[in-house]
This record gives C-alpha cells, sequence and structure tokens, in this order.
C-alpha cells in the first residue's frame, strides 16, 4: 500500500470517528428522553442502569393523554388542552408575522423609508432587548385591559417580540431578489401591490417558510412569558405545564418525559421539514436564536 | 404601529423602575388612555438602582452573570466551531447530519431542561448511570448540588441547546470561501492546520464575531433553563442578573425594583446591539451576502 493511502485511511477513520462523537452529543440526548417516556421509572431508578429498557410500556402516554386514572391526573390532564392552546396561539402569531412582517420587510428592502437607519437600528435593538424586561408592563397593562390569561393577550406579547425577527428575516430576503423583477412588473402594467402579491411573493417561498416556521417555533417553545401572563393553568402553553409537573415531586419523571417528548415532537418534526429553506433564511438573516 | 407595541412597555418599564410599585394598591395617580386606565404609583426617583447598587446580592449576581456569559461565549465558540469543522468534511450522509444539527437548537428549553436532568439526576441519570457502569464512580454524582458545579452545568447545558446555530452560522460562511484559496494553500505545501489558521480561521472572521455577540446576548438574557433547572439555588449560587430580576418582580411581586435590575440588563444589551450594528453594517458593506 502506498504510504499516502494509509494516511489517507487514517483520516477517513478519525473523520468518522468525529462524526459519531458529534451525532451522539446531538440526538443522544434527545433519544434518551424517548426511551425513558416509554420506560418504568423503577427501571431508570435500578442500578447498573440498562440502556436498553427492559420493559417496553406506553402508560407514560397514557396518564398524560388521561386514558388512565393515576394521582397527580389533574395536573396531566392539563396537557391536551395546552398542547391545543399552543397550536392556536402559535398558529395565530405564525398568520400575523407572515402578513404583516413580510409587507413591512419588503417596504425595507424596496422603498426609501423615512428615518430608514434609525428604525432599522430600533428593530435590530428590540431584538436583542431582554424581553423579560418588558414583562411588568404587559402584565399591568394586560391587567388594565383584561387579557390576561386569555389566548389574544398572548398572541398580542408574542407578535411584539417575533415581528421584528420576521421583518428582519424579509428585509434581507427581498434584498436577495432583484429589484427589476418588481419593475418589469410595474412596466407590464401591475401597480405597487400586484407586483408585490402577483411577482414578488410566489417567488419569495422558501424566505416566507423560514420565517414562518421560525415564528412557529418561537411561539411553540416559549415559556417565560406565558408563565407570567397566563397563570390559569387552563389558559396557558405546553411548556408552563411541564414546568409546572416537573416543579411537583411526587409525578415521576418518565411522566414528565412523556409530556416533553410530546411538546417536542411538533417542532423538531417542522424544523427537520424545512430544514433547507430554514438553514437558507436563518444565515441570510442570521437572527439570533 | 410595532414601535407603539414595544415601545410603550418599555417606557412603562422604565417609568416602574422609579417607582414605588404597590401591585395592591388599586387608587392613585392614573394614565387614562382611551379609556384604559393605567396605573403609575408613586414616583420615588433612584432610591430603587441606589438601593440595587448598594446590595450585595446584586453584585455577586453580576460576577456571577459575568463568569456565566464568559464560559457560555468561549464554550458555543469552540464547540460550535469544532462542529462545523467535522462537518465541513465531505463524508457519506452530510445533509442527514446538517438536519440532526438543529435538533437541540429546536426545542423548547423547558424540554432541554428536561432531558438533561434525565441524563444528570442523582437518583436516575444516564449519564451517572454509564459513568457507574464504567466503574469511573462508586455512587452517583449530584450535579447540581454544589453552587459552582451547577452553575457551569447550566452553561453546558445552554450550549448544547445553542452551539448548533453558531455552527449553521459557521458553515454557511465556509461554504462562501473560494476553493482556488485551498488549492493554492495546498500547492503552497500548507497542512491542514496551516489551511485552517491562515484561510479558513481569517475568513470567518465576521462571522466568528457575529456569533461572539449573540451569545454573548443570549448569556446576559437567559432565564428558562435556571427556571426548569436550578431556580437560582443552592441558595443563590445561580442567581445571574437576569434570574434576580425575574425572581424580584415575579415572585416575591416587587415591580420597582425588579425592573430596575432588568434595567440594569437592558443597557448593557443596548450597548452589544451598536457593536452588532456596526459588526452587520460593515459586513454587508465588504461582502454583500
Amino acid at each position: 500500500m502506498k504510504p499516502g493511502a494509509l494516511e489517507r485511511r487514517a483520516t477517513r477513520t478519525l473523520v468518522y470517528a468525529l462524526l459519531v462523537v458529534v451525532t451522539l452529543w446531538l440526538v443522544g440526548p434527545f433519544i434518551w428522553l424517548f426511551v425513558t417516556s416509554i420506560s418504568y421509572q423503577r427501571n431508570l431508578l435500578a442500578r447498573p442502569l440498562a440502556l436498553v429498557p427492559p420493559e417496553v410500556t406506553l402508560d407514560n402516554y397514557r396518564m398524560v393523554l388521561g386514558l388512565v386514572r393515576f394521582h397527580a391526573e389533574g395536573q396531566a390532564a392539563k396537557i391536551l388542552p395546552s398542547m391545543l392552546n399552543s397550536l392556536v396561539v402559535a398558529t395565530a402569531v405564525t398568520v400575523v408575522n407572515l402578513v404583516v412582517g413580510t409587507t413591512a420587510g419588503y417596504a425595507y428592502a424596496r422603498f426609501r423609508v423615512p428615518l430608514k437607519t434609525f428604525s432599522l437600528f430600533a428593530l435590530l435593538f428590540t431584538r436583542m432587548l431582554p424581553t423579560v424586561v418588558l414583562i411588568p408592563a404587559y402584565f399591568l397593562l394586560f391587567k388594565a385591559l383584561g387579557l390576561q390569561n386569555t389566548l389574544t393577550g398572548l398572541v398580542l406579547a408574542y407578535c411584539s417580540f417575533t415581528l421584528p425577527f420576521t421583518i428582519w428575516i424579509m428585509k434581507a430576503y427581498f434584498e436577495t431578489i432583484p429589484a427589476d423583477l418588481d419593475k418589469s412588473a410595474l412596466v407590464d402594467g401591475c401597480n405597487r401591490l400586484q407586483a408585490y402579491y402577483r411577482v414578488v411573493l410566489p417567488v419569495s417561498g422558501p424566505g416566507l417558510v423560514a420565517a414562518g416556521a421560525f415564528t412557529f417555533m418561537l411561539c411553540w417553545n416559549e415559556f417565560i412569558v406565558a408563565q407570567i401572563l397566563n397563570t390559569k393553568l387552563g389558559m396557558t402553553t405546553l411548556p408552563p405545564v411541564i414546568a409546572g409537573m416537573n416543579a411537583q415531586i411526587n409525578i415521576d419523571y418518565s411522566v414528565i418525559a412523556a409530556s416533553g417528548f410530546l411538546s417536542a415532537l411538533p417542532a423538531v418534526l417542522l424544523v427537520l421539514c424545512f430544514q433547507k429553506y430554514l438553514v437558507q433564511g436563518l444565515t441570510t438573516g442570521s437572527v439570533k436564536g | 404601529m410595532i414601535s407603539l407595541v414595544v415601545v410603550f412597555p418599555l417606557v412603562y418599564s422604565l417609568w416602574m423602575s422609579f417607582a414605588d410599585v404597590n401591585l395592591l394598591r388599586t387608587t392613585g395617580p392614573a394614565l387614562d388612555l382611551f379609556g384604559v386606565s393605567i396605573p403609575l404609583f408613586r414616583y420615588v426617583g433612584v432610591q430603587n438602582y441606589v438601593r440595587l447598587l448598594a446590595d450585595p446580592l446584586y453584585w455577586d449576581s453580576f460576577w456571577r452573570t459575568a463568569y456565566f456569559v464568559g464560559a457560555f461565549v468561549l464554550e458555543t465558540a469552540v464547540v460550535g466551531l469544532g462542529m462545523a469543522l467535522v462537518l465541513q468534511e465531505r463524508f457519506l450522509g452530510r445533509p442527514v447530519m446538517r438536519s440532526l444539527l438543529l435538533i437541540p437548537w429546536s426545542l423548547s428549553r423547558i424540554v432541554v431542561g428536561l432531558l438533561w436532568i434525565g441524563l444528570l439526576d442523582v437518583e436516575f441519570g444516564a449519564l451517572n448511570g454509564l459513568l457507574h457502569r464504567a466503574g469511573l464512580i462508586d455512587s452517583y454524582i449530584s450535579f447540581l448540588k454544589s453552587g459552582f458545579s451547577a452553575l457551569n452545568v447550566l452553561v453546558s447545558v445552554y450550549m448544547w441547546n445553542q452551539a448548533p446555530f453558531a455552527t449553521l452560522l459557521l458553515l454557511a460562511g465556509m461554504q462562501s470561501i473560494p476553493t482556488e484559496l485551498y488549492m493554492a494553500a495546498e500547492v503552497d505545501g500548507a497542512g491542514y492546520w496551516q489551511r485552517l489558521r491562515y484561510v479558513t480561521l481569517p475568513a470567518l472572521r465576521g462571522i466568528l464575531f457575529l456569533v461572539l455577540v449573540v451569545s454573548t446576548v443570549n448569556g446576559f438574557l437567559m432565564l428558562d433553563l435556571i427556571y426548569i433547572l436550578t431556580m437560582g439555588g443552592p441558595g443563590n449560587e445561580t442567581t445571574t442578573i437576569s434570574w434576580l430580576g425575574f425572581q424580584t418582580a415575579f415572585q416575591f411581586f416587587k415591580f420597582g425594583p425588579g425592573t430596575a435590575i432588568l434595567y440594569t440588563l437592558t443597557v448593557l444589551c443596548l450597548l452589544l446591539t451598536v457593536v452588532y450594528h456596526k459588526v452587520v453594517f460593515r459586513k454587508l458593506d465588504a461582502e454583500e451576502i
């Protein structure tokens, strides 16, 4: 064997070894969450620990979904309704973002907006802003407006946090579309609005998908705001309910793991489906994660 | 319109940081806005800030935050770059690996905390189980029991969640490096490390800086992982400024001092935005991506 070939094989082996390490690091913890969610707590407590669960069960999921009775069913019974709340809120915010955010992004990308640099800076600042500093204000404002513990209030709060992201991503995306495209549409007799939604929007699919999926994921996963503004159990989203279960000592970890896995699944699937567009959109917009 | 939704709460929060906010008192000065009465509370000047700066707890949290952010930024940059270098190599199934990269990042921080509890817990943690099986430890380690170890766990868990995003940005940057540069370097007899040192890293300078700024901001603002993993404890040993502010405002319901604490964070983030803004605009001028 030639010396060069040997060296190349050594490099290959090293690359694949490193890949195994990276893969384990990235997905190992998530897979273990799934394993625990189909195990009995007593097997998790056993020593030595079995990496392949000796007994497989769906009991944890049955408890979480309210199919069997158990001692903490009051808490677990909130999983499905709050999942629905999460879905409603995340969908509403995504729709608002796509309609308002893309239009504003388009305006920033194509027109001379008054105070453009200043308002872009303001936009950037809201993106870097500790959202938690706004929550006391929202708390009191929503109390005065009667929006506390309502999904509308949560949608409103989330829109104010996510719109700057969407505008930023979409502005960056529209800037990659040549302005000549709009111009030729204008020449062909479209007005500005028609040029926007008949010509520019149809070729902006990847950007829209990226912004939409990202917004949905942020809202689906958000915890702090929901935890403070919507304290009533039936009116809140999934993350606060899971955190609440985790704070109770008398609920087995395997049961909480099942609800955690259920809550993780939609976001993970969404991101995996739109992976290509997301990466493209987010790296052009280079946002904070 | 967006600025109204964000700016008004921002100003209102700022006002609260100068006020004696008593949530139980409903009478007193109020601002009437479109028929909605918004309580204004009693103005107390800089009293909240003065007390804050005299509070040793605040300064403890301040230095802890500095450690947390420093360690987090360093780990994120190193691991993010390391993963990017591995994934940049040519191998079978590269697109799949890039999808896997998004899994830790797409999870809610509540789930992230939850699954690391599953790995680190003193009774059923899988990592403990592995180390125990391998004979490296005699009894399970309680990773969250001592303050310093708990703080480092928080750093690493947050890094697990955030480093993949840095990797994505860096991979995008690596793809825009022209291959001719590498070919020329190879002709000149440069080995792997020399190519990394003289070609890859200089080309990634802008993106690396971006990663540093974004992870600094994220580090300052991290709250949800502390909520699920340590609640600022043991004692106050994992209390960062953002947690202190959150705790003061929403667990002790002292909105005045709470918003004052959070405002010190906001000012920090504003400064970082200025830096970020400069980088983004310089980058746009230089590279047009």
